[in-house]
């Protein structure tokens, strides 16, 4: 408690301070062109027009553009400063919710389990509630930990894997997870696909994108993933939902850590924001690359994760089948 | 039977409280997003339709919720005129947090997560303080501050042919003040009784009520003379 409230203190957006920057660039441009009239040689009230004075305008000149630079270059970092600052403050909202719910609904039904009369029927119904609980937090911890675990860090040990039996796997962990009909989330692709990598960083990978897709769906859930390797030694797995999707000027964003679509009071979907962030760590650990695209508002995303190193595949197959469980 | 509206996005708590509301016999209806709250709790602008349903007797009220947050929605009820009490329940407790709840209309506050024999003391407390604020002081139903007459009952201040519609917060304080006209009594007090807030809480809140007090008071609300500051101790309300 004392370190969100600590964390709370500095989360005050610093908007003014960019004002004051942008207020004295505008007074070093009007000094700069005040100056210029004043000083330039031949101006009025200058007696000699000699080299020195030339020289010195000169100088003079660049010494002034220096300066509007400058001020140009702070400003600009104070912006990306209060900007990141204020994905933060999001950010401690966001887990301070996802982490608070879930024990406060764990503590609700305790007490109630401990204070009242509960039929076996409301009890069983209680207990997996519960479980449920449990669930949302690990996951939240789970995320939170990926993201400090995988930024900007290469994978330390590439090991062969079968990619196309990581994502199946995957999809039965969602479908588990929601609730879903197996119809809900639809493999295409083949039987096995070898690559070289960190299965369980991938399979976070994939997870989260597939989590993603569930979340953002409308009423009914909806998704395809698709694996397949192409000739140029790539494999890709690309999930696609037809869920609210999003406009062009949210798209260059949604990598960024703590990013979320909309205010966090008025929250309608849970996380915490890192969840695409983790994805794009993982990928860039496996040189992969990671595109979104979405033909706008309402009409779903598609996310593909391009990863090098396709493997033969024959060779291996013991191992492969071992690291993907892993 | 008391009717309880429960404004929870997250269904597991929402399920929880319901279950245990209604053991306790109240009759429980939930909301799971801010607009349709706001529908269902503050009447639009007159002449418009309004399917207004069974009156509430208290809202439990979450923060974050979809659409709208729990602060604009008490903000909005207290604009429609609906004052029906407000217990906001949040997960965020900080308190500037508590602050902005109360200031933006709420009644009581409660961080997640909460105990549950807590959460159902709150919820009585609010209903019986309901009742309270209510009930006539010493047998008088109007009482005379000033020149205004207050009406507890009916939460209403009248003065000079006006008619304002007290809160129940404000119905409180200032009853409390009447009940003790001539004395002082301190902010720790205030803070207690009519916030249900641990004493020691630093807020603006009792000044801000004040001042809204003597809006509705005073002949010149910035000097003062019936509702007097006592510096560094409290509030008093001067004898006539």
């Amino acid at each position: 408690m004392a370190d969100v409230s600590l964390l709370s203190r500095s989360r005050r957006p610093k908007w003014h301070y960019v004002v004051v920057g942008v207020g004295l660039i505008v007074v070093a441009v009007a000094l700069t062109v005040a100056w210029q009239i004043l000083a330039a040689p031949g101006s009025v009230g200058s007696r000699a027009v000699g080299p020195a004075r030339v020289v010195a305008y000169f100088f003079g000149s660049l010494l002034f553009l220096l300066l509007i630079a400058g001020l140009v270059l702070i400003v600009i970092l104070l912006l990306r400063e209060v900007r990141l600052n204020e994905r933060q403050s999001n950010f401690v909202s966001a887990v301070t919710h996802e982490l608070k719910t879930p024990v406060a609904s764990l503590k609700l039904y305790l007490d109630t389990l401990e204070y009242r009369e509960v039929n076996p029927d409301r009890r069983a119904e209680f207990y997996r509630t519960m479980r449920q609980d449990i669930e949302r937090l690990n996951a939240t911890i789970n995320n939170v930990l990926s993201a400090a675990m995988y930024t900007d860090r290469p994978v330390a040990d590439p090991r062969p894997l079968d990619l196309a039996r990581l994502a199946r796997r995957t999809v039965e962990l969602t479908l588990n997870r929601y609730q879903l009909p197996k119809e809900a989330v639809r493999y295409e692709g083949p039987a096995g696909l070898r690559v070289a990598g960190d299965a369980q960083a991938l399979e976070t990978a994939v997870l989260n994108l597939l989590d993603n897709a569930v979340k953002y769906s409308k009423d009914r859930v909806e998704i395809e993933i698709e694996v397949w390797g192409d000739a140029d030694g790539q494999a890709h797995v690309q999930v696609r939902d037809h869920g609210i999707g999003m406009s062009r000027t949210q798209l260059p964003f949604i990598f960024t850590r703590f990013y979320r679509i909309g205010a966090e009071v008025r929250r309608s979907r849970t996380g915490t924001g890192l969840g695409l962030f983790i994805v794009r760590a993982i990928v860039k650990g496996h040189r992969g690359t990671i595109t979104a695209d979405s033909p706008g508002p309402d009409r779903g995303s598609t996310f593909t994760i391009s990863l090098p190193g396709l493997l033969e595949p024959e060779a291996e197959a013991e191992g492969a089948s071992e690291a993907a469980r892993a | 039977m008391p009717r309880v509206l429960l404004v929870e996005d997250e269904e597991h708590l929402a399920a929880g409280i319901r279950f245990n509301l209604e053991l306790d016999g109240y009759e429980v209806e939930t909301i799971g997003d801010g607009l349709r709250a706001v529908e269902r709790l503050a009447p639009p602008p007159e002449g418009s339709m309004w399917d207004a349903g069974p009156t509430v007797d208290l809202v439990v009220l979450d923060v974050m919720l979809p659409g709208l947050d729990g602060f604009q929605i008490v903000e909005r009820m207290r604009e429609a005129g609906n004052y029906t009490p407000v217990l906001m329940l949040t997960a965020k407790g900080l308190p500037e947090d508590v602050v902005q709840g109360l200031e933006a209309g709420a009644d009581d506050y409660l961080p997640k997560p909460f105990d549950l024999p807590v959460l159902l003391a709150r919820v009585r407390g609010l209903i019986r303080r309901r009742d309270w604020a209510r009930a006539p002081s010493e047998g008088a139903t109007l009482v005379r501050v000033g020149a205004a007459e207050v009406d507890f009952a009916g939460f209403e201040l009248r003065k000079g042919g006006e008619t304002v519609r007290l809160t129940l917060l404000e119905a409180m304080l200032l009853k409390l003040l009447v009940e003790r006209r001539g004395q002082v009594v301190t902010k720790a007090e205030i803070l207690e009784k009519v916030w249900n807030l641990n004493p020691d809480t630093e807020t603006r809140a009792v000044d801000n009520f004040v001042m809204r007090l003597r809006r509705h008071l005073e002949e010149d609300a910035r000097s003062p003379r019936l509702l007097q500051t006592v510096r560094g101790v409290g509030y008093r309300l001067a004898e006539e």
